[in-house]
């Protein structure tokens, strides 16, 4: 039987002559948590942009297919497009500080979010804005939803991005580097919060990052991205396996052997599986 | 902020005193006391009065509230018109961006006193005083947007390629909630804008009264005021008759510089 598939990428890139994504290829099952890494430069921001249809607003063509739910996207009109943003596939970037717009309150953020895909239903965004602002672990008083982006710490920012991802319920969420701009403890307890949450509503996952420690905490498989092209994809349990020189070089920068590290998450996960069980 | 709220409360001081001159001196602006032509300080004329015997100081007052609502509103409708096409210039194609910042080159470009005395030259003689201050108002309104649409499409374009700008794409962003989102972050460069519009089409229409193009008669204007004074010697004698402009437009620029530093 076929698998059903969530995403089918298949995409080329530039800006101007540069081209940037030259072979990028990758599918997404449901519910899925799919890694991509790569060094900096290696085009994964680019990616990010093309998969949102945004890539025009720095300058760059996509050529290609993104099939979602079947559906290219790319040969849909910007009405359509915009439809799907936030509401079927959403973004968490990069930098959580300058993500947020500086003069809104936070309360402002998720009604201008919620407002871009549902009409009306004030008691349905509250019920629901307490539900994400509950699920990232932040206040829900109104105190704190007055506060502006320069209010709240950098880890309290990064939830809230977490919370807008999750607003509609989409069925991709794609992770821009969500922990590179924290510290190691949040770091990994944005990580936790994420894994938790994608489990939870079965919501697939595009994690991108160069962090191999998050990457197995995280996904189920990973894709390298090198100089715009993906030139190897494993499952994680067997990056020990891993062949391409770039995927070694990755392990190899690693602070330990990735033997111990997925043996640490093997245990970790039993750990885990026997708590809630 | 201390300069600001000086500012603030001699602004509505002297509004007040405006208002309570004109509504309680029971004179009307255009009333004429025949006994009393170009009279000195008196009893019942406490600034004395013009060359037509209207009492000077209900005129003056007067004047002051007209000049500075015209103004207010015209600077307001500058301003929004300025927000506006900014906005539309800095958020549509590129080739529209540079299109519209064209014209507002050619409109900056314009002679523009000569273009006000041109319309204003137009309008037929029997246009009515409210009209005349009306329109007065309006062409300064028309004529003040295109400096300040220059700011604010410079303005917005870089708030259009900011991260935050491409995470509310990402998160479905309406085209129309475009302007709920950038315009917060305009207020700082909106509000001197708005500030400084105001002195500015004051002292405007006060040279357009000078040369009889401004407000028409028997509406007092400051510009007005100037013309009927165009004897020297009565200027000598009356030239206290600018202070309160001179101290409006001090208040309204005090106002204006603490505003932006803020």
């Amino acid at each position: 039987m076929k698998r059903h598939l969530l995403l089918k990428v298949d995409l080329q890139a530039r800006y101007g002559d540069r081209a940037v994504l030259k072979d990028v290829r990758f599918e997404l099952e449901p519910g899925e948590a799919l890694a991509l890494v790569g060094t900096s430069g290696a085009g994964k921001s680019t990616i990010v942009l093309s998969l949102l249809g945004l890539l025009p607003w720095r300058g760059g063509t996509v050529k290609g297919e993104v099939l979602l739910d079947g559906l290219n996207l790319l040969t849909l009109k910007e009405r359509e497009w915009r439809k799907r943003r936030g509401y079927r596939i959403a973004l968490i970037p990069q930098s959580p500080m300058s993500a947020l717009n500086p003069p809104l309150s936070l309360l402002t953020h998720f009604a201008h979010a919620w407002k871009a895909h549902n009409k009306g239903g004030q008691s349905v965004f509250k019920e629901r804005l307490n539900t994400v602002l509950t699920e990232v672990q932040l206040p829900i008083d109104p105190e704190f939803l007055a506060r502006r982006p320069s209010q709240i710490s950098v880890g309290q920012a990064q939830r809230v991005l977490i919370a807008l991802a999750l607003l509609h319920r989409p069925a991709i969420i794609i992770a821009d580097e969500p922990t590179s701009a924290l510290d190691p403890v949040t770091q990994n307890q944005i990580v936790e919060l994420l894994r938790h949450l994608t489990r939870l509503h079965g919501t697939a996952l595009l994690y991108i990052s160069h962090d191999l420690v998050s990457v197995v905490q995280l996904c189920d498989r990973m894709a390298v991205l090198d100089a715009g092209e993906i030139v190897e994809t494993l499952a994680v349990k067997d990056l020990g396996l891993a062949r391409h020189p770039m995927t070694r070089a990755l392990l190899g920068a690693l602070p330990v052997p990735v033997d111990v590290l997925l043996e640490c998450q093997r245990q970790s996960g039993v750990k885990e599986f026997s708590k809630s069980a | 902020m201390r300069f600001r709220s000086i500012a603030g409360w001699l602004l509505l001081a002297m509004v007040l005193i405006a208002t309570a001159i004109v509504t309680s001196s029971g004179k009307a602006i255009s009333e004429q006391d025949r006994n009393a032509v170009l009279e000195g300080a008196s009893h019942r004329h406490p600034a004395g009065t013009d060359s037509l015997g209207r009492d000077r100081i209900v005129r003056v007052s007067a004047a002051f509230l007209l000049s500075l609502t015209g103004a207010v509103a015209a600077s307001f409708i500058s301003t929004a018109a300025a927000a506006g096409v900014g906005l539309l210039a800095a958020f549509s194609t590129a080739g529209v961006g540079t299109l519209t910042m064209l014209v507002c080159d050619v409109f900056l470009a314009l002679p523009w006193l000569f273009l006000l005395m041109m319309v204003r030259s137009m309008l037929p003689l029997s246009t009515s005083p409210a009209d005349s201050a009306l329109i007065t108002f309006v062409v300064l309104a028309a004529l003040g947007w295109p400096a300040c649409a220059r700011a604010v499409y410079q303005g917005a374009l870089r708030l259009r390629n900011s991260e935050w700008m491409i995470h509310a794409r990402a998160g479905g962003m309406r085209i129309r909630q475009i302007p709920r989102q950038v315009l917060p972050n305009l207020l700082p460069l909106l509000l001197p804008q708005f500030l400084i519009c105001v002195p500015a089409f004051v002292v405007a229409e006060a040279n357009l009264g000078t040369l009889g193009l401004g407000v028409g008669e028997p509406l007092p204007s400051w510009g007005g005021m100037l013309l009927e004074l165009g004897n020297s010697a009565i200027l000598m004698q009356t030239a206290w008759v600018y202070l309160p402009i001179a101290v409006l437009v001090m208040a309204l620029l005090l106002l204006e510089s603490t505003a932006r530093e803020a």
